[in-house]
């Protein structure tokens, strides 16, 4: 894999081989972990590489928005793209349906994103004293794209993922709207999971577990609270032991603020995501590319296994933009310049120093 | 906006999509919720008569108010239910929901009552509405019934969704909502609540369930609890007659429309005018902002443009060294307040220029010291 291993502490975990080729689907970090890709390239950028194997990841939905959608797309179909088995649970009566809306790769590779990675501009252009003196050295650097193109694909949310990636030996669906308990998906889960154990031993293959709207109102057990958060702690558990990656949505207005922030701290990788108020003239003027985005994505919690170093990310919410509404992409925030004249923009600005939202998604 | 939501229910679902649902909420201090239902069922009524909407009929479940209400109502309107090609149906939830009478009659306790001379046409007594999948068959019948097959589709307009809490759990109320919407054939749904009958959950569901949600507030708040005030008794009679009309839409790319009205409540039915005063509506969301690092392209082209010092040595012209105090071509570039952090840059007929301000002009020229001395731009 292209991606260097930077040794970030003195305690290094011993590879015995070097990392072994699982295919374009996963990728190794540092510590030992490896990584799935979520499906969105600038989500794995932020989180240090992607999805890492045994983690639980959960999704705080928006009652207002339905963005959590995306995300759950995109992490599904770059499992079937990279040939992951997926098990997939919806409030749906018919999960199935919900395949034919999974987006498919991007067909062209000159949809780059303009963001050029700063280090690797390519020419550097110094002003050299004595440039004069010797000839033109050009220093190009090759992007060293080609390997990242495999383990993330960009996705096209208006092209549906082809036929032939949805057939059943990959994709398990579950309908957990009429089970008046937890356990039907609990044994379901833990025979999929029991397929990717995890050894020493080099990795064969990835799974992907994805529930949509885990406390949705309309299943039976919803307000088994207690139930529900010994299904998640389990779950995690098996998934901690299995080479997969467990992705759960859920709407935290529904829950009650005990069980809600219970459920947080399950969670190895917190996420959520937010609306925004439509033509609303304060935040256009406060964020630049307003016009674009169609939500916020907060990222609360990066998971760390095998390390105690946490992450500090420089900015914690990003805009969720949908390019040619088709391409999804994140960006960070940025302020709107300021019109010189008025002097008065930093005083209505300045709450800007809390992060989001508060209330339960303060972490 | 009461109109932009009566032309979403009117518009309907798209193919493939949930049927757009609406929640009228209200509370003591505003209760105007009932008033609002009516407005938008026999604004949805005219518009199926008319056939301008996609839906083909209507299906009204009445939990709260008898069918022959309904029936007046839309009379009152110029809507006359039993010639109108039967379009409307009511579901009649009211007289005997759980079915007493009949009991009462095989218990032998007393003889039957003469019904009342109800409209059988389009009344139909449902009997058990304790079972959430058998109203939700009733409904789904109704309007099949009124629409045929095919791909007509119908709407659906729930009287209280109260009552039917009354008599099922949260869980299955909220599943007969999800599945009427998901129902090929449903065109659109809406139902009335009354926030303060339950808790805070069931009205956080039914929100979760509906893509618009309609709230009634007092337009003046009382100031203290007292409420043998004279001041607080006219501000509630006030409050009687206006009050505030919010409604936030959910649109489908993911934003969330905000809008507010006033309500006035009259002897001929409900008006709706724009807000007399602004109300701030900003929700306090303000994210962690960043200052922009990142170049356009419109910067970065200009940016390439700029002739670094000693790139342009070895052209064959006579090289100059700048001492900084000469000043250069006038810049249009104007200092921002704004961080936006650029390389100094000029758009100035297709050269960048790079601007320099010398540290201090009251040294000497020339001195030994002077590390400026070689700069050449």
């Amino acid at each position: 894999m292209a991606a260097a291993k930077t040794r970030t502490s003195s305690f290094s975990r011993n590879i015995s081989a070097a990392a072994p080729s699982q295919g374009p689907g996963l990728k190794c970090g540092p510590n030992g972990t490896v990584f799935l890709s979520s499906g969105i390239s600038d989500l794995d950028k932020i989180l240090g590489g992607g999805f890492p194997l045994g983690s639980l990841v959960m999704v705080m939905e928006d009652a207002e928005a339905p963005h959590h959608m995306l995300l759950l797309r995109n992490f599904m179909s770059q499992g079937l793209v990279h040939n992951q088995p997926l098990l997939y649970a919806s409030p749906a009566i018919d999960p199935r349906g919900f395949l034919g809306t999974l987006p498919s790769p991007a067909a062209s590779k000159d949809e780059k994103s303009h963001k050029h990675d700063p280090d690797q501009e390519k020419g550097l252009r110094i002003a050299w004293q004595y440039k004069k003196y010797f000839g033109e050295s050009q220093l190009n650097f090759d992007g060293q794209r080609d390997g990242k193109h495999e383990y993330s694909n960009e996705f096209d949310l208006r092209k549906p993922l082809e036929r032939h990636f949805l057939s059943a030996q990959r994709v398990d669906c579950v309908s957990i709207q009429d089970s008046p308990n937890l356990s039907a998906l609990q044994d379901r889960s833990a025979t999929f999971l029991s397929q990717y154990p995890r050894n020493d031993g080099s990795i064969s293959c990835a799974g992907r577990i994805a529930i949509q709207s885990f406390s949705a109102p309309q299943c039976a057990y919803s307000n088994m609270e207690w139930d529900m958060l010994s299904f998640i702690r389990s779950l995690k558990s098996m998934v901690r032991s299995s080479n997969a990656v467990a992705l759960i949505t859920f709407p935290p207005s529904l829950l009650s603020p005990s069980f809600c922030k219970r459920w947080q701290h399950m969670a190895d990788t917190l996420l959520s995501v937010k609306a925004i108020p439509d033509e609303d003239k304060e935040l256009s003027q406060l964020l630049t590319g307003y016009q674009d985005m169609v939500g916020f994505l907060n990222v609360h919690k990066v998971a760390r296994i095998n390390t105690q170093v946490p992450v500090i990310l420089d900015a914690t919410t990003f805009s969720i933009k949908l390019q040619k509404r088709r391409f999804l992409v994140l960006e960070c925030l940025n302020q709107a310049p300021v019109d010189g004249s008025s002097g008065t923009s930093y005083g209505t600005s300045g709450s800007c120093s809390g992060s989001s939202k508060t209330g339960n998604l303060d972490f | 906006m009461a109109e932009s939501i009566c032309r979403a229910l009117r518009d309907g679902a798209l193919e493939g999509e949930h049927a757009p649902a609406l929640t009228i909420k209200d509370s003591i201090a505003s209760p105007f919720g009932f008033h609002v239902f009516c407005h938008v069922l026999s604004q949805l009524s005219s518009f199926i008569l008319a056939g301008k909407s996609q839906s083909g009929g209507l299906v009204v479940v009445s939990f709260s108010r008898s069918p022959s209400f309904y029936l007046e109502l839309l009379k009152n309107k110029g809507i006359d239910v039993v010639s109108s090609d039967k379009r409307i149906q009511i579901l009649d939830c009211y007289s005997d929901p759980l079915g007493w009478k009949d009991r009462l009659i095989e218990a032998g306790n007393f003889t039957a009552l003469s019904h009342e001379a109800s409209n059988s046409s389009t009344a139909n007594v449902l009997k058990d509405v304790k079972h959430m999948d058998k109203l939700y068959n009733s409904i789904v019948e109704r309007g099949k019934g009124l629409i045929g097959g095919g791909k007509n589709r119908f709407s659906v307009a729930i009287d209280s969704v109260d009552e039917m809490s009354r008599h099922a759990s949260t869980s299955s109320v909220a599943g007969l909502l999800s599945n009427l919407r998901s129902h090929d054939q449903v065109s659109s749904i809406f139902w009335l609540l009354h926030s303060d009958l339950h808790e805070a959950r069931v009205a956080a569901v039914l929100e979760y369930l509906s893509s618009m949600v309609t709230s009634l507030e007092p337009l003046h708040q009382p100031a203290n609890g007292h409420r043998g005030d004279l001041e607080n008794l006219s501000l509630i009679e006030h409050n009687l007659k206006k009050g505030k009309f919010h409604v936030r839409i959910k649109r489908r790319n993911g934003r969330v429309r905000v809008m507010s009205e006033e309500v006035h409540i009259e002897q001929s039915g409900i008006s709706f005018t724009s807000l007399s005063s602004e109300g701030a509506i900003n929700q306090g969301l303000v994210p962690k902002v960043q200052f922009s690092l990142e170049l356009s392209e419109k910067e970065r082209i200009d940016r390439a443009n700029v002739v670094l010092p000693f790139e342009h040595q070895g052209n064959g012209k006579p090289i100059q060294i700048y001492d900084g105090r000469r000043s250069l071509a006038d810049s249009k570039h104007e200092r921002q307040v704004a961080a936006t952090e650029k390389v100094q840059t000029n758009e100035d007929s297709g050269g960048g220029e790079i601007i320099y301000f010398r540290d201090s002009d009251d040294e000497m020229p020339d001195s030994d010291e002077d590390p400026d001395d070689d700069l050449d731009i």
